[in-house]
């Protein structure tokens, strides 16, 4: 069934539906996020992706903060059935006959994806009109002008979606030493790439990217108009991933060439691998199947405003949400690495303050470039402090949020287990009471903090956060319950004050290759 | 460092008990624009220490005929929030030191950044 994308007017009401990617366990704050931005409908959530529609400006869907990449959904099924016994003859029918569907469909799916690229690229040079005029000091210019062209990058620049881009982008990324986790984090999206890319070499796509950018550049000049025309004439190539048992009977390249194929013979479309002017993304699961064309050439988690990346972007901002920052409120990052989570929070809650703290001198020098380069120097502060000796009054912080740094770049496993419970109570000193504390942990930390918790707080009290806290089921690895012996003993000798920070939530979030807890609390009167 | 962060900043080494407000020894003081936005300066106000601003924006030379008691009904008062807005986000120690009232210790400021990491003996 083909979505209700088939709308030719261009009035404001106009209902585009969209599916967005996202990490392991991101999905409920997208649809938090598109129900709360974009007045979104029909918000339906399968893992991994988010499917909504809105009539919101395309600015502003591509402005979403949990999302990983953006699609407008083409069609969306039930999945299709297959076993190992189908014939190829009769296997290669089926997805003719699931997939393509009405021509009439296709057409119109086109011409909404022409008209918002079309907006976009409009915005673009309105935005760099105004950028142009409003430069305010001379010095900052070129910085400006940086931002810009890295925006337009991300804007999809390019119509057609190249992965060579987005590999060189990953391997940029992990060159840059204050990525701790970037070889955690290759995502599932990276490896998707990978597996179409594998049939063509790497040369070739290079060569594609650039005449691929040349030929979109004459596009844009074109303007939307002519897109209209070219709905007869599109060149394409389809990008298939296909996974659970279904990928046993089909393959990701089997099912290219009979949707190559098929759509060539009923629309005159032409495949095209080398500098295709759409993109079709193909999901095959046992328990859909989606089709989308990709409206931004890099991901919506890559920010324009970032200049170096710490944690994930995505995950930054969905831990700012958490902490449910207010007007006026003073939040505090103890362990702010490259500020990621202040720039994220700071870039949604405009009339709120933030402090950063860290050890580590290289760190602080990167998050005060990256405070620049995102322009929030009047709300993001920074100061170099231990976590286990804030220079704060106590009860004089709104919110605090931290990424509690493990990981392969951190050796420091054990000692970060030994330290908790003199950070935690550090946190717990500087927060008012209703004050809200957000965590990122790994598995292992996660369960030392549990104990933690559950250890200082006796009787009744502590029986029912026990109860509460349940939902972690498969973070005992063998060294954790090491750690908490070590916690235990060492707890006891200290007296700690965090008896009073009462469990809201955990949430598990795909980190890449692991998984982060994000913990939240709120400091109570006792 | 910008005066805000220094209405907020006490020092922690063992023993103090009032190591509020620091002490500004600055060496170099810039002055960079940083746009204006009325709602947050707002929202600023009652959480500071007014007394422990005034008095670090004097220290600096750069008080802007800020008053020494709060004005009533400031949210209106655009031409106030303004001068508030130049002395909390505008007027920062690049270098320098924070000096602790009570110990004498002090903390030094360089690159905008204040260094307030204790040695062991101190936390």
């Amino acid at each position: 069934m083909f979505s209700n994308i088939i709308t030719e007017t261009r009035g404001e009401d106009t209902m585009v539906r969209y599916y967005c990617t996202a990490g392991n366990g991101m999905e409920s704050f997208l649809v938090e996020e598109v129900k709360k931005k974009l007045a979104a409908r029909d918000v339906h959530q399968i893992p991994g992706k988010v499917l909504f529609s809105s009539s919101a400006t395309i600015h502003r869907v591509c402005d979403l903060k949990a999302a990983e990449r953006l699609f407008l959904l083409l069609k969306q099924d039930s999945p299709v059935g297959m076993s190992t016994h189908t014939s190829p003859a009769k296997t290669a029918s089926m997805l003719r006959s699931r997939l393509l569907g009405d021509r009439r469909q296709w057409l119109s799916a086109v011409m909404t994806w022409s008209r918002l690229q079309g907006e976009l690229a409009a915005s673009r040079s309105a935005v760099t009109a105004s950028t142009t005029q409003g430069v305010r000091e001379k010095g900052r210019e070129s910085e400006r002008q940086s931002d810009e062209g890295k925006k337009c990058l991300q804007e999809s620049r390019k119509r057609s979606y190249t992965f060579t881009a987005e590999e060189s982008d990953e391997k940029r990324q992990r060159g840059r030493e204050q990525i701790r986790r970037h070889a955690l984090e290759k995502d599932d999206d990276v490896k998707e790439s990978e597996e179409v890319c594998a049939t063509y070499s790497k040369k070739e796509l290079e060569q594609n990217v650039e005449s691929c950018s040349k030929n979109m550049k004459n596009m844009d000049d074109l303007g939307e108009d002519a897109s209209l025309e070219s709905v007869e004439n599109v060149s394409f190539r389809i990008n298939c991933k296909c996974s659970g048992s279904l990928s046993r009977c089909v393959g990701a390249q089997e099912v290219s060439k009979v949707m190559g194929a098929g759509l060539s013979k009923l629309l005159g479309w032409k495949a095209d691998l080398k500098n295709p002017k759409l993109e079709i993304s193909v999901f095959l699961s046992d328990d859909y199947c989606l089709l989308g064309i990709p409206l931004t050439r890099l991901p919506l988690a890559n920010r324009s405003y970032i200049k170096s990346t710490g944690l994930r972007s995505t995950i930054a901002w969905a831990m700012a949400s958490l902490a449910q920052i207010q007007p006026g409120f003073c939040i505090v990052d103890p362990m702010c690495g490259v500020g990621t989570i202040l720039i994220e929070a700071a870039n949604e809650h405009k009339a709120a303050c933030f402090l950063g703290v860290d050890i580590d001198d290289g760190q602080l020098q990167k998050a005060d470039e990256n405070i620049a380069f995102a322009e929030l120097q009047g709300r993001v502060h920074l100061l170099k402090a231990s976590s286990k000796a804030l220079p704060l009054p106590s009860a004089s912080v709104d919110a605090v949020v931290c990424d509690l740094p493990f990981g392969r770049k951190f050796s420091t496993r054990v000692n970060m287990a030994d330290s908790l419970p003199l950070i935690l109570s550090e946190m717990e000193r500087v927060l008012c009471v209703g004050g809200t504390l957000v965590v990122l942990l790994s598995p292992q930390l996660s369960c030392v903090l549990k104990k933690l918790l559950s250890h200082t707080h006796s009787g009744p009290k502590g029986n029912k956060e026990d109860e509460s806290q349940i939902g972690i089921k498969n973070c005992l690895v063998s060294s954790s319950e090491q750690q908490i012996s070590q916690i235990k003993s060492s707890s006891s000798q200290e007296t700690l004050t965090i008896s009073s920070l009462r469990h809201q939530t955990t949430l598990r979030v795909s980190l890449g290759a692991i998984d982060g807890l994000i913990h939240k609390y709120i400091k109570t009167p006792d | 460092m910008k005066l805000l962060t220094h209405n907020m900043l006490t020092s922690h080494v063992k023993g103090v008990t009032k190591g509020y407000p620091l002490l500004i020894k600055a060496t170099e003081v810039k002055v960079n624009e940083v746009e204006f936005n009325p709602k947050f300066v707002c929202r600023m106000i009652p959480k500071l220490e007014w007394s422990t601003l005034v008095q670090a924006a004097d220290q600096l030379g750069h008080r802007e005929e800020l008053p020494g008691e709060l004005v009533p009904d400031y949210e209106k008062n655009e031409d106030f929030l303004k001068k508030v807005h130049r002395v909390l986000l505008e007027v920062e120690v690049i270098e320098g030191c924070l000096q602790c009232p009570e110990s004498g210790r002090e903390f030094p400021i360089s690159k905008g950044i204040p260094n307030m990491l204790l040695n062991e003996d101190e936390a």
